[in-house]
């Protein structure tokens, strides 16, 4: 037994918090703000990772990729994650929408997108959620009809799309058949977001600018050639594709910086907190610890390939619970300041604890709700297949 | 990276449940309640069999892992035996460990043995004898008011390793008790069904099972720790027991409110699991008392984490 994560990992730790140190401003809080720059700094950020092959390293080597450890890749997300994912929206491309098309794509298909993805050239969104259709995705009705030329006409609507004023890309859920059963009638479509009768309306929203927003598609045109997968074959494509999104975000990496940050910051004001509080912190470190472990046994699981639905959810249940627990305690300890966010004068610890109290509200929502998760997790223990 | 348990430990564990199913599982503590000399007559020799009276904990990561193992299948059956303290026991005066209040000193079992040695949190020690019987309370059964005398010739007592056996055995007795709830609400039926149908039955089995795998990871790496972080053994220990008395509270409370009444009932293990496990929750510090030591061994030798390097880390790094 032996939690060390290894020597190349460590090393890939060191030089992301190189790249950290040189490359991104003091107070760098990500991509989703009203500031264009904040975009521009992840797409320089970007560039450079690709150059130094850090971009698509978890990426098997015949599609540009690094042919990385599992543990390289779990370094990659904790590290990204902790720093407010200087990757930008681009995460998502390397995370899932690259290997659904390297699983799924026509060589045509992975020729044109996959070298975009893992230069950090291109930016995608996802049109999956629906105003009818959240949890229960498979119940959507944005409808693609043939146009009779082989291509389809795509019109419904979107919701939720985080990036899509930022995206080039949209990989898009449609229905293509009324008459099959709800999960059999989808197909995936990779639809150029400046296509004609795309529109995008942004939702003003407590996450921040960019991460909720309507998408509106009007007799969109794609081609016989943005078909992702088989047609009435979607549903077996996101499936596959959130499987590479299981053991998701490295949450607890954020809550282990911020929590660490928070004490130094408040120097001699930290023994001024409540006790109570100063008690809830040191749980917390606890809870985040218990997190990453957890997390590790899944990533473990699925390096041998024995990961089921279960395992991967239960440590979703505890790294989501444990961010919100540590967003509540993270603020409060900030007293009067908890509303001071990066513009206003001398925020502690530039905003970030305000920007994550703000995101972590979102954490048991995106992604698969918490419900969804407790649900999983449930019916593996129930049926004995979890202890 | 191996989160794995070695074979050996495995083995071992295994053995060691087969030999306390064979010889009753929770009818052993059952019965010990009524004959409380049943724990010498029966379960002594039992372990002397397994040869778990031999394993020496302190030497080597893998006889650690058998000896967690052996706690934790201790805690699946509410062993009636101070196992904890015999792994923990001094190497060469061999005097079983216990960690107290020193306000109030009591051991678990501590009529079993003529001496102990008994420590404080703090690492303080005492010498120990048992003052009477067992309180032969609901709570503590087993629980013996202890002398404590100040003495210069004891060995010191492992805190940290008795703090993480404690959490090993306690996950035992949270993995059998979510059993026996995953069981109760497959096969009892109301309202036309299982109540495993309910979701608000649902919900409360995902997240004790949740609690359950958070426990066992950090128990396993905890104990990894002991022996790669020899300056932060206390506070890793200490973080683990808070995990372990939280998970404890909710994970017990979870299973008896979705056994309902039947649950309560001494002839059903949840009951006798549940009782016999308060000594190991309450004695030596409850979940408050841990976390304030735990803060204040932070304070002290910090917190190992990705983004706080603690007192070893330090060390080796300014080596």
């Amino acid at each position: 037994m032996d939690y060390e994560l290894g020597e190349q990992a460590d090393r890939l730790r060191l030089r992301l918090r190189q790249m950290v140190e040189e490359h991104l401003p003091e107070g760098f809080l990500g991509a989703f703000t009203d500031d264009p720059e904040d975009l521009a700094i992840t797409q320089r950020f970007c560039k450079l990772l690709a150059a130094e092959g850090l971009l698509a390293k978890a990426w098997p080597r015949e599609y540009g990729g690094g042919g990385s450890t599992v543990w390289e890749q779990t370094v990659v997300r904790e590290e990204m994650w902790a720093h407010h994912e200087p990757r930008g929206p681009q995460y998502m491309g390397i995370n899932w929408v690259g290997p659904a098309i390297m699983r799924f794509g026509t060589p045509e298909q992975q020729a044109l997108h996959l070298p975009a993805i893992a230069a950090g050239d291109v930016i995608w969104c996802q049109g999956f959620s629906e105003p009818d259709a959240g949890s229960d995705l498979a119940s959507l009705t944005t409808r693609a009809v043939p146009d009779g030329s082989g291509g389809w006409r795509i019109t419904g609507q979107k919701v939720w799309t985080s990036y899509a004023l930022m995206a080039q890309w949209c990989i898009l859920a449609a229905r293509t058949s009324v008459e099959a059963a709800k999960h059999e009638g989808i197909t995936m479509f990779l639809v150029p977001m400046e296509s004609q009768g795309i529109t995008v309306r942004p939702i003003p929203n407590l996450l921040g600018p960019h991460h909720l927003n309507e998408l509106f598609l009007d007799e969109v045109s794609v081609g016989p050639d943005d078909v992702l997968g088989p047609v009435d074959g979607g549903w077996s494509v996101i499936r596959e594709a959130l499987k590479f999104e299981r053991i998701g975000i490295a949450r607890y990496a954020r809550c282990d910086r911020l929590l660490t940050l928070l004490r130094e910051a408040l120097g001699e004001r930290w023994a001024e907190l409540p006790a109570a509080l100063r008690a809830r912190w040191t749980r917390a470190r606890v809870h985040t610890r218990a997190a990453m472990v957890l997390a590790y046994r899944v990533v473990d699981a699925q390096a041998r390939g024995i990961v089921e639905d279960g395992d991967a959810s239960g440590a979703r249940v505890a790294a989501t619970l444990c961010d919100q627990e540590v967003a509540e305690v993270l603020l409060e300890a900030l007293a009067a300041q908890a509303v001071d966010d990066g513009r206003t004068r001398h925020p502690v610890l530039h905003g970030a604890i305000e920007d994550h109290w703000r995101y972590a509200q979102a954490a048991t929502v995106a992604s698969g709700t918490i419900e969804i998760q407790r649900m999983l997790v449930a019916r593996a223990a129930l049926a004995g297949e979890i202890r | 990276m191996n989160p794995e348990l070695p074979e050996t430990a495995i083995d071992f564990g295994a053995a060691a449940e087969r030999a306390f199913t064979d010889a009753g599982g929770v009818d052993l503590a059952r019965r010990a309640e009524a004959e409380p000399d049943l724990r010498a007559r029966v379960v002594t020799p039992l372990l002397d069999q397994l040869g778990a009276l031999d394993l020496s904990v302190a030497d080597d990561l893998d006889t650690a892992l058998a000896g967690g193992e052996l706690c934790r299948v201790a805690g699946r059956c509410a062993l009636p035996y101070p196992v904890i303290a015999v792994l923990a026991s001094g190497t060469h005066d061999r005097l079983p460990a216990a960690l107290v209040d020193p306000v109030v000193p009591r051991a678990d079992h501590g009529d079993l043995f003529t001496r102990w040695r008994l420590a404080a949190i703090d690492g303080a020690v005492w010498e120990g004898r048992p003052e009477g019987p067992p309180l032969g309370t609901e709570l503590g059964p087993f629980v013996v008011d202890m002398a404590a005398s100040g003495t210069d010739d004891l060995e010191p007592v492992d805190v940290p390793m008795l703090l993480t056996l404690t959490a090993w055995q306690t996950l035992g007795t949270l993995e059998r008790a979510l059993e026996l709830a995953v069981e109760h609400v497959n096969t009892r039926h109301q309202f036309g069904g299982p109540l495993a149908r309910f979701q608000a039955v649902q919900f409360q089995i995902a997240d004790a099972t949740v609690a359950v795998q958070s426990l066992r990871e950090l128990a396993r790496f905890t104990l990894w720790r002991l022996w790669v972080a020899p300056l932060e053994r206390l506070v890793d220990a200490l973080a683990l027991r808070a995990q372990a008395l939280e998970s404890a509270q909710a994970v017990l409370r979870t299973c008896h409110q979705l056994h309902g009444a039947v649950g309560f009932c001494d002839e059903h293990d949840l009951s006798i699991l549940s009782r016999h496990a308060q000594p190991l929750l309450r004695l030596a510090a409850g979940l408050e008392a841990t976390t304030e030591q735990l803060m204040a061994a932070i304070d002290h030798t910090g917190f190992d984490s990705l983004f706080d390097a603690g007192a070893t880390a330090r060390a080796a790094h300014n080596a």
